[in-house]
């Protein structure tokens, strides 16, 4: 059971962690070269990372 | 006539709770230091010292009462938090895993005792620094564990994937590790108190306002009084299990680092 909290936990850190860096990485791009689409691709970027990573983290076993 | 004039007052309206009411004036003179938060935190350290010393200080092989609550306490939080998720170098924790959980569930339920009623983590200086202890000590320990090299290495690289990959993963690996994990683990603890006394709040100054509103609204306040009741014992659940969280969180991260691989 702690093992599965754990799980829950870390997931939920590397969604966020991933949205908001390549989000930002995005977001930043978007405004400084004046485009609008960086910041979706970002987005999109860090959900797929985080998602690779919960996968090697968690699903590999 | 009378009527007329207390709904005309009614149409004053009903000033809701928010975010001011959490800004507490200074009880002595004009600085930020002597809140009622500040010496709730300072009253609940002294509560739990003497109720701690008294439930152990009389130790006997048959427990009074006293110390049977006092060791059922420490029990949970050594056995069920400490032991099972740390393993067997869990010893050197308890204290600070004890402290953690006996701090933030009295001052958590301090909101909802009579007379005291503030949660003092609804203030989020409090949940800041309890995380800053808890992001120290995890990665003390880790470093102390493994060396700092083989430590930042665990975190940033996964092993089993391919290089250019780790552009896209190291980024975010260092952000959970360094960033997500302390604010997630304060700003959970915050929010909770926060949106918790906020709550209380609306249903207990609402039922006030409409007790002294024209005799309909009066006819409504007891149903506003009662689900404040009810939402007080809600608030109590969610009290005891924020400080569950932060302390099996806090454990949780320990483990992580003192772990050989993840």
């Amino acid at each position: 059971m702690k093992r599965e909290e754990n799980a829950l936990w870390s997931i939920f850190g590397y969604l966020l962690s991933g949205l908001l860096f390549w989000g930002g990485v995005g977001w930043g791009l978007d405004s400084w070269l004046g485009t609008s689409y960086l910041l979706l691709l970002g987005l999109l970027v860090g959900m797929g990372a985080s998602l690779y990573l919960v996968w090697l983290r968690f699903g590999r076993e | 006539m009378r009527s007329l004039v207390r709904l005309s007052a009614e149409g004053e309206g009903f000033v809701p709770p928010s975010s001011n009411d959490f800004n507490l004036p200074p009880i002595f003179g004009e600085n930020a230091y002597t809140t009622k938060p500040i010496f709730m935190v300072f009253f609940s350290v002294i509560l739990i010292s003497v109720f701690f010393i008294a439930a152990s200080r009389k130790a006997a092989i048959v427990p009074s009462k006293l110390q049977f609550a006092g060791e059922s306490i420490y029990a949970f939080v050594r056995n069920d938090l400490a032991r099972d998720v740390i393993g067997h170098e869990f010893m050197r924790f308890v204290p600070y895993l004890f402290t953690l959980f006996t701090f933030i569930l009295t001052n958590n339920i301090f909101g909802i005792v009579p007379l005291l009623q503030f949660p003092a983590m609804s203030r989020v200086s409090f949940p800041y620094v309890l995380a800053v202890f808890t992001f120290v000590i995890f990665h003390y320990v880790g470093i102390r564990k493994q060396g700092l090299g083989k430590y930042l290495k665990e975190i940033m690289f996964m092993p089993g994937v391919p290089k250019p990959v780790y552009i896209l993963l190291t980024p975010i690996e260092l952000a959970t590790f360094f960033l997500v994990r302390p604010l997630t683990l304060s700003l959970r603890l915050f929010a909770n108190m926060f949106a918790g006394h906020l709550l209380l709040l609306v249903f207990i100054m609402g039922g006030d306002h409409l007790l002294k509103g024209v005799i309909g609204l009066k006819l409504v306040s007891p149903f506003a009084f009662a689900f404040g009741i009810g939402l007080t014992f809600f608030e109590f659940m969610v009290q005891c299990l924020q400080a569950y969280i932060f302390t099996l969180l806090t454990a949780l991260y320990i483990a992580g680092a003192l772990a050989d691989e993840h």
